[in-house]
């Protein structure tokens, strides 16, 4: 329903500042105004900041480099005979590509996981931390029970099996943004497992390549766990640290590795980031650094006989072997990083080579991802059970509280929104409703319908009609006057937005009018839409059946030579140019063209057939 | 139900209702013993068959422990004895048949009491969910009331870089470079 021109706006206010191709659109909808939010190097790390040296280098220069690098690239190319068998690139359609993604999500709390520390964003440096938050000696962990709330909507959400009983263990590790030498983890018993989360096609961006049917992808497990301390890098080798963010409650996602294309891994990280708000569980996204992804990607023929692919992850067996590439904090960093790394190991393959397990790092607008040291093993992070903590057992009638209080998912409300005669609308403009100012749209386009079937009670074959007509007005013709704005619902109230509707609907005022209406209520006119109407004498007045004969006269002998065509060379279509002058020669909205035509062969004459 | 722990013949007994089993062997205090405090220490003849650790894993190991790398040849044969010793030790344990039995992870009351009050009920969260409200007329979400202040100064209320060695404005000061490998 929306027209394309609306759809590449939306589209444009969310792309990020541009890079040097245009650019897929995962974050669709975003109104500009939080564009600008891009433009400060806000990255934050998420616990994984050993390999994050690049990642504080400010957003704008790493784009910057990034233009930089790929003109060079352009202009080497250009003087250079192309190489025709490195313009094809590396053979994709003879591997499979398999990917398994954990993303790391900050959690919506008050407190810290272990103390009573407050949670913040953007405060001054170390001002919100507490003796075990910097693993002052004697301290010890207090689990805040609270930050079970998101975390627990947060696996629900995604279909989890939560488990009565869990416990946290230490992954040991020496960095600097990890006081106590280890981060506190849920290893052995995490506490949600086995989920999934189902990708419809609209859930994938407009012009990609999507499946037909749903994709399912299995939620291995959820763990909650410490993020660290935020570094600040003073090149070449100073690092300046705040505790503020260090044990702030995460949570770590980890799926199957049952992805097998580079859009659909970076549309499943969408999707999930999409459900974490729409629990409440998460509040910033990828752009605010509250969100990140590792992927781990491996290849392997697409001819099965080979026996080398022995590789076995979380049960999938028959892979080949794996590299993680850390810290992707972006949905299109998720997509190009797959795409580098996919290359990178089929090159090397079918070059006789063997892939290295091991930890790799890809930088916004690089073209391959970039070895950043061999992956530790499991064994090397000598997890252990932490005794210091007890383990967390949960009662089930909280869970049974939690789902059946959870707000309506996406996948739901779409599914109302689009099956039956209830709302009308397609899953395009669903889900574009749902992921406008944070459900605020939506809420207001439920409003608008309610309100619009009020007027028509009495007349039920309108509600078809109705969902779709107010998706429309609330989507296009109003999300046109709010584009470069913020959102707000008050600015033209629900039930002025119903009346001019339902004008429309009658076809008591033209279209035209109607969107006049709009702007000027939402320009601020305080009368009600009714009384516009009134003084502004808006209403569409038909013409009498005098004004049609006099205004069909007056054309007919204005073009007599028309006239002598049609009666006498039977040329009858000209009889619709009529008909087309008559309605462009008065008021819009005056003239039907049944009644015009019927007026019109009256006087010609003319039989009514033909 | 265990009563006590006892001592005696080098090792610890684990009391129960008329008998006493080894905590280690389950054999009882009259049986020949399987093992002793002695067999878990190498005799030199052992600790020449042990398994012999590489420098670049003693190396590694030091490395993932943050600790320093030995400065001599012979600080680091050292190293590699006691380590050898350690493992042997560490073998030993390892002989001990610990099929169906939980690891002690911490000493805590386990009894059903105690983990039900442990257990996080909807009572537990109570002021939780009272900081949040439900947001929207049709489409209602959730929301963690976020203007509420809140007072962790019981918990932050203490020099917090105090004992820094180095400190720029309000931040600690570290300087490291990426290992090369």
């Amino acid at each position: 329903m929306i027209p394309s021109t609306t759809r590449t706006t939306l589209a444009a206010a969310s792309i990020r500042p541009s890079t040097h191709h245009s650019c897929r659109c995962y974050t669709s909808c975003l109104p500009l105004i939080k564009r600008k939010i891009y433009d400060r190097p806000l990255f934050r790390l998420l616990h994984t900041a050993r390999e994050s040296l690049k990642d504080d280098t400010p957003f704008r220069k790493a784009l910057k480099d990034a233009a930089k690098k790929d003109k060079k690239e352009k202009r080497e190319h250009l003087n250079r005979p192309s190489n025709p068998a490195k313009l094809r690139g590396p053979h994709v359609d003879n591997w499979e590509l398999t990917v398994g993604i954990e993303i790391h999500a900050e959690l919506n709390t008050v407190q810290k996981l272990f103390s009573g520390a407050a949670t913040s964003v953007n405060q001054a440096p170390n001002t919100h931390v507490a003796l075990f938050d910097m693993a002052f000696p004697g301290s010890q962990p207090h689990f805040q029970t609270q930050t079970l709330i998101p975390a627990l909507r947060a696996a629900l959400a995604l279909n989890c099996d939560i488990q009565y009983r869990s416990s946290f263990d230490r992954k040991h590790y020496f960095y600097q943004d990890q006081p106590t030498g280890y981060q506190i983890t849920q290893y052995y018993e995490p506490f949600a497992r086995d989920g999934y989360i189902t990708l419809y096609p609209h859930d994938f961006p407009p012009g990609s390549a999507h499946p037909n049917e749903p994709v399912t992808i299995g939620i291995k497990q959820v763990q909650m766990e410490q993020d660290t301390a935020k570094t600040i890098q003073q090149p070449p080798s100073t690092h300046l640290l705040d505790f503020n963010r260090v044990s702030h409650p995460l949570i770590e996602i980890i799926t199957l590795p049952q992805i097998h294309d580079p859009t659909t891994a970076a549309v499943c990280v969408r999707k999930i980031q999409a459900i974490l708000k729409a629990v409440n569980a998460a509040t910033a996204g990828m752009e605010l650094g509250g969100l990140r992804a590792d992927v781990n990607v491996s290849i392997r023929p697409r001819d099965k006989q080979l026996t080398d692919y022995q590789h076995s992850y979380s049960g999938v067996t028959g892979l080949g072997q794996r590299t993680e590439i850390k810290n992707l904090a972006s949905l299109k960093a998720v997509e190009d990083a797959i795409i580098a790394e996919r290359d990178r190991q089929i090159e090397l393959l079918e070059g006789g080579g063997v892939v290295e397990g091991e930890t790799r790092g890809w930088t916004l607008g690089n073209k391959s991802t970039k070895r950043l040291r061999g992956k530790e093993g499991e064994i090397d992070y000598r997890y252990m059970p932490d005794p210091d903590i007890p383990p967390i057992f949960v009662d089930p009638e909280l869970v049974d509280h939690l789902r059946s209080t959870l707000p309506r998912l996406s996948d739901e409300s779409v599914h109302i929104l689009t099956n039956g005669n209830q709302y009308n609308l397609t899953p395009k403009d669903a889900s574009t409703l749902l992921a406008l100012d944070d459900g605020e749209r939506l809420d207001y386009y439920y409003d608008v319908v309610e309100r619009l079937r009020a007027r028509f009670a009495a007349e039920p074959a309108m509600e078809a009609r109705i969902g779709k007509s107010a998706g429309n007005w609330v989507l296009m013709e109003l999300g046109g006057l709010v584009r470069n704005e913020e959102w707000s619902s008050t600015r033209v109230p629900s039930e002025q937005l119903a009346s001019i509707i339902s004008h429309v609907l009658r076809k008591t005022i033209t279209g035209r009018t109607a969107k006049t209406l709009l702007s000027m209520k939402y320009d601020g006119d305080e009368r009600p839409v009714d009384q516009i109407i009134a003084d502004e004498n808006m209403l569409v007045r038909p013409l009498s059946d005098r004004e049609y004969e006099e205004l069909a006269k007056g054309l007919l002998e204005e073009k007599a030579d028309m006239v002598r065509d049609i009666v006498e060379k039977n040329q009858f279509k000209k009889v619709k140019w009529f008909v087309g002058q008559m309605m462009a020669r008065s008021a819009e909205g005056t003239v039907e063209p049944d009644k015009a035509e019927e007026v019109l062969r009256t006087l010609l004459p003319l039989p009514r057939e033909n | 139900m265990v009563k006590g722990l006892k001592y005696g013949r080098d090792r610890w007994y684990r009391i129960q209702e008329d008998d006493a089993r080894c905590v280690v062997c389950a054999a009882d205090p009259r049986s020949e013993p399987t093992w002793s405090v002695e067999s878990l220490l190498p005799n030199k003849a052992q600790s020449a068959d042990a398994p012999k650790i590489s420098s670049k894993q003693l190396h590694h190991l030091l490395r993932l422990s943050a600790l320093p790398l030995p400065e001599t040849p012979e600080e680091e044969a050292k190293m590699l004895d006691t380590l050898s010793a350690q493992l042997h030790f560490v073998g030993e344990i390892q002989q001990v048949d610990t099929k169906d039995v939980t690891p002690l992870r911490a000493i805590r009351d386990e009894t059903k009491a105690a983990e039900k009050e442990q257990t996080i009920t909807l009572e537990t969260l109570k002021d939780a969910f009272a900081q949040e409200k439900v947001i929207g007329k049709h489409h209602k979400r959730i929301q963690r009331d976020t203007t509420i202040p809140i007072d962790a100064s019981d918990v932050e209320d203490w020099d917090v870089l105090g004992s820094a060695e180095r400190k720029v404005g309000k931040y600690f000061v570290v300087d490291s470079e990426r290992p090369q490998e």
